[in-house]
């Protein structure tokens, strides 16, 4: 539809329009800009969400550059960011088999029976695993020590004595300083996500019939098929979800939030930044600093969409 | 742009190999469906170790964690039931008003800008657009002060309000696609008939927009479901929290009876999945389409 111009004479007459966006201008106003614009205003204050504030400039700023937690926390959202690239590649290659299938019916019957976990509320997924690492309860160590690959990673740790496996001690997964980056990383195996799947899925339903038809003929391996077909025309879907992926690393902290708490785990070893934010506005009363933290992350967020929006564009 | 790549073509119509299917299974495709059930399998094994433990004492379970074991303890269930039913009434709540309260205000703007070009209209719409590039994670501790100014704190309406104003910018885009695909003639018939835009919105567009808005409900409605950390920050009540904050809260307090946990988590999940079987062809388009956005 081509939309009608109003001109500027006409518009005595068709006033009243206005009045349809209204009431979303209105909510964004007060509850997307307004908080923003006052998140931006007090990280230049010495806040604590109530009675205290005193405007002290750029402090907050730099002393959040020069906070070694919100360091280390960039630092394991880096370490994160670089196992989720791995863990892409589960959901590529079953989109990529799911569509390979010769027989459409099949591959609709996969394609919903992979969003059924979806489906199920993100939080309960999350108890789910959480119970997965209960050290005395859960399945991991009920199957390490069923399988004998436990009393194998004691033995191996009193030859190397890095002291975090012993015998006839249960492993505390997510209460060991040393474990606990790895079991974040291991968390959701295989990390199909369904999304994923289903993204890749509708580029690739966008290759020709014929395209792969003439590979038949020339009779190409499956592997080139991959490298050479399937790969170069979802890579703007990859690009996506690869950024998706990162800006969710560095914003989603609810899973730090649930499993660690407000001290961000053993030690601290998984404070990561949101948390950390989270933590000094609810906990430590700074509610200046962390806004101060939240625009940091922001601007790094931005930075990211600026630098992918630019990648997509000399590709097209 | 992002929306057309993800579009998703009707089961049948895939430029697919029809031509090429043949009735014999061949090697190739039966390593394919293993590889794909072995992915599944894994997938699954979450699920069924939850449905399995919710029929289980401790007891059962330290001897025998994965097998079905009788009796089954039905008892669990009307425990979790319990446990859980306050939030799952507040979350439908929450969800339901949250989802029909948002069309009422992104209906209307998306036709705004859908169907005039009036002075000043670009600039609103980016005013709309910039939000896509703002992140929730600053704006959590103002949000907080706002709602605390509001005297919202430890109320639903605070998390409807939310979820109203949270949903704007995605589906004003969306349906703004959406209305501009309708054929203008049947605007300015209305027009000419003397229908005015609440009329024409009423008459025209709601009635051809029923599968993406019903997608896009789903998708705020799964979005209320899941969302926790608002609830948790903003709900000081245990009775008014909603179901994923109140899991939070059960699985800190409760002394671990895996069974009744368990249980609870299946309760949680029952209404999505009852969405899911009803409505199983939105929810495989909506996730692949609005889940760009998200």
């Amino acid at each position: 539809m081509i939309a009608r111009k109003i001109s500027v004479q006409r518009l005595p007459a068709y006033w009243y329009i206005y009045f349809l966006a209204l009431p979303s201008v209105v909510a964004v106003s007060l509850f997307a800009y307004f908080p923003a614009a006052s998140g931006m205003y007090h990280a230049f204050f010495r806040w604590n969400g109530d009675y205290i504030n005193e405007f002290i400039s750029f402090t907050n700023f730099s002393e959040a550059v020069h906070d070694p937690i919100l360091w280390y926390g960039f630092g394991v959202i880096a370490l994160l960011v670089a196992f989720n690239i791995v863990k892409m590649i589960p959901s590529i290659i079953t989109a990529i088999v799911i569509n390979r299938l010769k027989s459409e019916k099949s591959a609709y019957f996969y394609k919903v029976l992979f969003v059924v976990p979806m489906i199920i509320p993100g939080m309960v997924t999350l108890l789910i695993w959480k119970f997965f690492y209960d050290p005395n309860a859960g399945l991991f160590n009920m199957l390490l020590k069923g399988t004998g690959v436990l009393p194998l990673m004691c033995k191996v740790d009193s030859f190397f004595h890095w002291g975090i496996f012993i015998n006839g001690v249960n492993p505390i997964w997510l209460g060991d300083a040393n474990l606990v980056l790895p079991s974040v990383i291991f968390w959701g195996f295989p990390w199909v996500g369904v999304v994923g799947v289903l993204i890749y899925l509708a580029g690739l339903q966008n290759i020709e019939k014929s395209i792969y038809e003439a590979a038949d003929l020339d009779g190409i391996t499956s592997f080139k098929k991959l490298w050479y077909i399937e790969l170069p025309l979802i890579l703007s879907q990859v690009r996506i979800n690869l950024v998706m992926m990162i800006i969710g690393t560095l914003q989603d902290y609810g899973l730090f939030l649930v499993l660690f708490g407000k001290e961000g785990g053993p030690n601290g070893k998984a404070m990561v930044p949101g948390l950390y934010m989270y933590v000094n506005a609810f906990v430590q009363q700074r509610a200046g600093y962390a806004c101060a933290i939240g625009i940091l992350l922001f601007l790094f967020i931005l930075i990211l969409t600026e630098l992918n929006n630019r990648f997509v564009r000399i590709d097209k | 742009m992002i929306a057309a790549a993800v579009m998703e073509r009707p089961y049948g119509e895939r430029g697919g190999r029809v031509a090429l299917a043949s009735k014999k299974l061949s090697a190739s495709e039966i390593g394919k469906h293993a590889f794909i059930w072995l992915i599944l399998f894994f997938s699954f094994f979450p699920l069924y170790v939850m449905l399995n433990i919710s029929f289980k004492t401790n007891a059962q379970f330290n001897l025998n964690p994965l097998n079905f074991v009788f009796p089954l303890h039905f008892e669990n269930w009307a425990i979790a039931w319990n446990l859980v039913k306050d939030y799952i009434f507040n979350t439908v709540f929450v969800a339901m008003s949250a989802v029909a309260l948002t069309f009422c205000f992104t209906i209307p703007a998306a036709f705004f800008f859908a169907r005039y070009k009036a002075p000043g209209s670009t600039a609103l719409w980016y005013f709309f657009l910039i939000l896509m590039l703002m992140p929730g994670v600053a704006n959590l501790i103002p949000l907080f002060m706002v709602m605390k100014n509001l005297h919202l704190l430890n109320s639903l309406f605070a998390l409807i309000i939310l979820g109203i104003a949270g949903a704007q910018v995605v589906q004003i885009y969306i349906l703004r696609n959406f209305i501009e695909e309708i054929p203008k003639d049947l605007f300015d018939a209305a027009e000419i008939d003397g229908a005015g835009p609440i009329r024409q919105i009423i008459n025209i567009v709601i009635p051809m927009s029923g599968s993406i808005v019903s997608t896009l409900a789903i998708l705020q409605f799964i979005g209320v479901w899941n969302d926790f950390i608002m609830p948790m920050v903003l709900i000081r009540d245990d009775k008014l929290l909603t179901l994923a904050a109140g899991l939070v809260k059960l699985d800190g307090e409760y002394v671990k009876l895996w069974g009744q946990m368990m249980a609870g988590y299946t309760i949680s999940s029952i209404p999505l999945v009852l969405i899911f079987v009803f409505t199983m062809r939105l929810f495989v388009k909506g996730l692949s389409s609005g889940a760009v956005k998200g």
